[in-house]
């Protein structure tokens, strides 16, 4: 069993125990407790999500993860160093991209590369020669000689991927990487947060989009008001749920109310929620009672507009556990 | 070692970028230029006074104007903010180099700044006529760097603080005018009533306004000029305590 543990551990390159942040602002009047002790495992390779609406605490986690914030309480250790006593190793093997990316804006896409290589400790031939790998490796090379003010969102972000990988970290760190592209950009950039992941490197990403964890994230913690309120991969997670839903859509409010109230009497409905016109049935074994749900409302002459089975998503996960749904909370 | 390798690297990315905006470092050299060209030669018609006489207001003008271009590196912020706001100064935090190599590299390009436009500026006043030793001019530039030291670590300590562009300017303004009307820097102070020569003495500024004047007139025994660089490299080891307090406490 001992063995097991050690062998377990080679594999995690992050681990956190009851990590904590607390602001004190108002001139030491109140506090906000940001990070309510969190405890985390990344595994080797893997990209990891930390899913969670806006202000859930998932920047301050990853600011004290990548040593520009210093704990309440609390351990961590990030690629085999305690984040307490040796911030200084840890910022060898990381890379961090910011929300806001972190890209000098008076000098090109090049000269940011080269120099993130110097402050890595490369000298000035070998800088350039990684500059000029990453700029193909990130197909930069369109506009790598231009200012970065011309970049449009999808290329600066690209850029600051790049900026991330210069010293190949072990682990990276992207704090909300897509927000703000269109589709297609965003689309290309999973693509590219892959590839990274492919040449080994292990991944650590915040976000607040659904999609992006279901389909990008090998496992997900999703985090709400500083607290983990769930972990697993996204498959593991929505199977926990052991529940699909049934949503009809009604033209008339007021069948919507006669539905509403024939339907809560049904033993078979775990949990009813009603949203604009729309009715949502928390049913288990969905595709048996559609057509018990079909007779009942049909039988009473309520008149249906359109009716689907859902499976369960990580909205349902986030609502089950926190109560609300985590779309609603916006983008 | 590190400590100047890595200063080194962020002190030549920075001093390109600030040689890239030609313009604001002429910008920044305009306003004390113009005053040699335009305002000084009013002082030579203003009469010949013990305060000011005929054939060295030259030795007393320019002094004032080095010191106000020290002053001007209150204004280092406006560039940083942005940089704060784009996340670059927090990606050079999670990088191996140290935050002492980052603040020193930030301090020492407004230095190398200043000492160039001191230098052009001196060349100007020479055409106007002024002489001086090689000597007054020197020790007048250490002290335009300390005062530059403390302005831009002052101007970095708000912009971390505040991260506005619009605090940083009404602070800047607030500032300004007080500290440049209570040093003499336009006019000596020996020309002020009482009362006015006793506020002068609460600024810091005017005995650096003292000592540089008492250097380029030569008078080199004055104790002024010890009080100057005195109090001069008071306010600089303050100022750089300040700002790398602020940086700290960015990341606490």
């Amino acid at each position: 069993m001992y063995n097991f543990s050690l062998m377990e551990k080679d594999d995690i390159v992050l681990e956190t125990k009851g990590l904590k942040k607390t602001f004190v602002t108002n001139k030491g009047k109140t506090q906000v407790e940001a990070v309510k002790g969190i405890n985390l495992k990344v595994n080797k390779g893997k990209i990891f999500g930390f899913l969670g609406p806006n202000g859930a605490g998932k920047t301050t986690s990853l600011s004290m993860l990548t040593t520009l914030l210093v704990p309440t309480g609390g351990d961590a250790t990030v690629v085999g160093f305690d984040l307490l006593k040796e911030p200084e190793k840890i910022r060898e093997y990381i890379g961090y991209v910011s929300q806001s990316g972190g890209v000098d804006m008076s000098a090109n896409a090049e000269d940011n590369l080269i120099l993130q290589a110097r402050l890595h400790g490369a000298s000035g031939d070998v800088a350039k020669k990684r500059a000029s790998e990453l700029i193909k490796q990130f197909e930069l090379s369109e506009f790598a000689e231009r200012k970065t003010t011309s970049y449009s969102g999808g290329q600066k972000r690209r850029l600051d991927l790049a900026l991330g990988m210069v010293h190949r970290p072990k682990l990276i760190f992207l704090d909300e990487p897509t927000t703000g592209l269109d589709p297609q950009s965003r689309a290309h950039f999973w693509e590219e947060i892959r590839r990274v992941k492919t040449a080994g490197v292990t991944i650590f990403l915040t976000t607040h989009y659904l999609d992006e964890a279901d389909n990008l994230c090998d496992y997900l913690a999703i985090i709400d008001q500083g607290t983990i309120v769930a972990e697993g991969s996204s498959t593991q997670l929505k199977r926990q749920i052991g529940r699909e839903s049934i949503i009809i859509g009604f033209k008339d409010m007021k069948d919507l109310e006669q539905a509403k109230s024939l339907l809560g009497k049904q033993s078979y409905i775990l949990k009813l929620r009603s949203e604009e016109n729309k009715l949502h049935l928390y049913v288990k074994d969905g595709e048996k009672l559609l057509v018990d749900v079909l007779h009942l409302l049909d039988n009473h002459a309520v008149e249906m507009h359109s009716i689907e089975l859902a499976k369960p998503s990580l909205d349902d996960v986030f609502l089950e556990k926190t109560g609300r749904s985590l779309r609603e909370e916006g983008s | 070692m590190k400590l100047v390798y890595d200063t080194h690297i962020l002190l030549s990315r920075n001093l390109k970028k600030r040689f890239g905006e030609k313009i604001w470092f002429f910008l920044g050299m305009l306003q004390p230029a113009l005053y040699l060209l335009l305002y000084m030669p009013l002082l030579k018609n203003v009469g010949n006074t013990s305060a000011l006489p005929l054939e060295r207001i030259t030795q007393i003008f320019v002094p004032g104007m080095l010191i106000i271009m020290g002053i001007s590196s209150l204004f280092v912020g406006f560039s940083f903010i942005p940089e704060i706001r784009e996340g670059f100064i927090t990606r050079l935090l999670v990088t191996p180099i140290s935050r002492a190599a980052i603040l020193l590299s930030f301090i020492i390009t407004q230095v190398v700044v200043l000492f160039l436009q001191v230098i052009i500026l001196l060349f100007i006043a020479f055409l106007l006529g002024l002489r001086s030793s090689f000597e007054a001019a020197f020790l007048s530039l250490i002290l335009v760097a300390l005062i530059g030291i403390t302005m831009s670590s002052l101007s970095y300590t708000i912009s971390i603080i505040t991260r506005s562009e619009d605090a940083l300017a009404s602070i800047v303004n607030t500032l300004y005018l007080p500290i440049m009307l209570l040093s003499g820097i336009m006019l000596p102070i020996s020309l002020a009533p009482d009362w006015l020569k006793s506020a002068a003495r609460f600024n810091p500024f005017y005995y650096a306004v003292e000592a540089s004047r008492a250097l380029f007139l030569e008078n080199y025994s004055a104790p002024v000029i010890a009080e100057g660089f005195g109090i001069m490299l008071l306010f600089a080891v303050i100022s750089v305590w300040l700002v790398v307090k602020a940086l700290r406490n960015m990341t606490s």
